[in-house]
């Protein structure tokens, strides 16, 4: 492990700006491993995804194999996918459904909740011996589920989910109560791809409003308007006014709303649209939704977020409605899965709607990431060159803290206030002071 | 009837490597779409998410941005070069007019110092249209569709 010292960490995160080992040094890439991915809550996958007993899902947490599995009780498991025998991993399918898991080395066998369910010729091991030894497959220290969101942490101690994500936890009600049966199910799969550049570039990217009409402009059509995002195709939907009529920068980004609390966790407000959502579809979700919520309907299906950003590593965008996962895998090589998520009970023509905008805007094609793709790896290549030390984070410093005991704050626009909010938890943890 | 369709395919490849967008579009029926399956074996594009599922505006919009001077994941743009193999006729499909097509395919990608390849099976299905052909759909299995991928900007 490395010796960086808590004084020497504290000088890369100044006020307006951070020294680019922030994110180009493996020994801080290694440090934040251990104390930030090491410690705090992780988000592993939703319910959803294991409904029936038997399902299982393998993924990866903090660079750890792990295998999240919905047992014949119901109960879903998160552990570890490493063999208690000789270390193998014992399941390698990204999904599917067994009676149990069988490592392919000696064929020792464990239920769909870890459970050590034998080894082959067992006297050749002394009395007692498989009985005695701990040899269940090993759960992750903690795990929470909350409205079908798993997480779980690699450390036994620290605060509880529901501390950890305080107010953050009223983003994900408001995703679920979107919903007319109050769920969402991830049922479609994801995606999966790579970008060369630090995790921590897109967990700043993604509250980083400035960077929009910039670096998506070919998203655009000649209105400055991006292709649909949302709504039933026959029904009339909304367009992202990416530049304003005069193809100049619109004002409206400079009032969008964000904000974000303690333990990293930010937020960006929804988007300026050019129409609202209406038609013979949304009239089917709205009278659903009416049925299910009764005079709270308005207000549930009122979208008032783009993304909620859950630190470190995951986020619900609310647009076009997913759960993005980041993993780290190296200082310089970041792994990003792509989770749609439907709303339950709504008109099934808007998940299809959906389904096709997570295709356009957040597949490995995607008309939205490539780019931002790009520009990480392009800041990443850049960072290393020696020409100087800091990234300059100095963009409307207008945080109004609340007082609260969340650490809330508003702030607007361009402003690079999530970034800022991102690196004061960065170090805390870092620090061993959260 | 065969060596037509071969130089259909054959056509439709070129297009693509040299970027001539508008006419690759145009091969399309009104009615047409590109579909690239995230997962092996799929029967329905609204049962899963998919790399490309692309009705004739989509592809519009997505060609358009290969063309605006500000496609930053474009720039330098890539080069490649599409290889159309084992071109067989299905003995399947059986409706007037239209003809199924499997063939296999690669995809070479060439874009700063970096060299990648993609493969899969494709099919096409072919209406017959003015002595020739429209494409009623593409849609290409990849071998590694449900895999890591790094970002894709050229159809396949």
């Amino acid at each position: 492990m490395t010796s960086l010292s808590n004084e020497h960490l504290r000088t890369l995160v100044q006020p307006d700006r951070v020294h680019r080992d922030f994110y180009i040094d493996p020994d801080v890439f290694d440090l934040e491993m251990d104390r930030i991915f090491g410690k705090i809550w992780l988000f592993v996958g939703h319910t959803s995804q294991v409904p029936n007993p038997g399902d299982y899902i393998t993924t990866t947490v903090a660079r750890q194999p792990v295998i999240m599995s919905r047992h014949r009780d119901g109960e879903v498991h998160v552990m570890f996918n490493r063999c208690t025998h000789r270390g193998a991993q014992v399941c390698l399918e990204q999904f599917g459904n067994t009676k149990r898991f069988e490592c392919p080395y000696h064929a020792w066998v464990f239920h769909t909740d870890g459970r050590f369910a034998g080894a082959p010729y067992p006297k050749g091991y002394e009395d007692g011996f498989l009985k005695k030894e701990k040899l269940d497959l090993v759960k992750l220290p903690r795990t929470e589920i909350y409205r079908g969101f798993v997480f779980s942490s690699l450390s036994t101690d620290g605060p509880e989910v529901d501390e950890f994500l305080g107010p953050m936890k009223d983003h994900i009600d408001a995703f679920c109560d979107r919903a007319p049966d109050g769920e969402v199910e991830a049922c479609a799969g994801m995606f999966r791809y790579r970008y060369a550049g630090n995790w921590k570039l897109q967990m700043e990217n993604q509250t980083d409003v400035y960077h929009i009409m910039f670096t998506h402009v070919s998203t655009t059509d000649d209105d400055g308007k991006q292709f649909r995002r949302e709504g039933a195709e026959e029904d009339e939907a909304g367009k992202v006014k990416v530049l304003a009529d005069n193809q100049s920068l619109s004002e409206q980004w400079e009032e969008l709303p964000l904000g974000g609390h303690r333990h990293g966790h930010v937020f960006m407000g929804r988007f300026a649209m050019d129409k609202a959502n209406q038609g013979p579809v949304y009239d089917r979700y709205k009278a659903a939704m009416e049925e299910s919520y009764g005079d709270q309907a308005e207000e549930n299906m009122t979208v008032r977020t783009h993304n909620s950003i859950f630190y470190p590593h995951w986020s619900i965008q609310h647009l076009t409605q997913h759960i993005r996962v980041m993993n780290p895998i190296s200082v310089d090589c970041t792994e990003n899965v792509i989770i749609p998520l439907k709303l339950k009970g709504a008109p099934e023509e808007m998940w299809q709607a959906s389904l096709r905008s997570n295709n356009n805007s957040h597949s490995p094609s995607g008309m939205v990431m490539s780019d931002d793709m790009e520009v990480w790896v392009r800041c990443h290549e850049g960072l290393k060159t020696q020409s100087t030390d800091w990234v300059v984070l100095a963009r409307g410093m207008d945080e109004k803290y609340s007082g609260d005991n969340q650490g809330s704050y508003d702030s607007k626009g361009t402003s690079e206030s999530g970034a800022r909010n991102q690196q004061l938890a960065w170090v805390d943890l870092m620090c061993g002071e959260s | 009837m065969l060596s037509e369709i071969e130089q259909f395919l054959y056509r439709e490849a070129r297009l693509l490597d040299e970027r001539r967008w508008e006419d690759w579009i145009n091969l399309f029926a009104d009615d047409g779409y590109y579909w690239v399956p995230a997962y092996p074996d799929q029967e329905d594009p609204y049962k899963n998410v998919s790399i490309f599922f692309d009705d004739k505006e989509l592809m519009t919009t997505r060609l358009n941005r290969l063309n605006h001077p500000d496609i930053h994941a474009q720039k330098p743009a890539s080069r490649t070069l599409h290889v159309v193999s084992n071109i067989e006729i299905s003995n399947e499909h059986d409706v007037e007019g239209e003809i199924l097509v499997y063939s296999t395919l690669q995809m070479m990608e060439f874009r700063l110092d970096k060299q990648t390849s993609y493969g899969g099976r494709a099919q096409h299905l072919l209406r017959e249209k003015d002595g020739g052909f429209e494409l009623a759909w593409k849609r290409v299995d990849l071998i590694n569709c449900d895999g890591v991928f790094e970002p894709l900007a050229i159809p396949f």
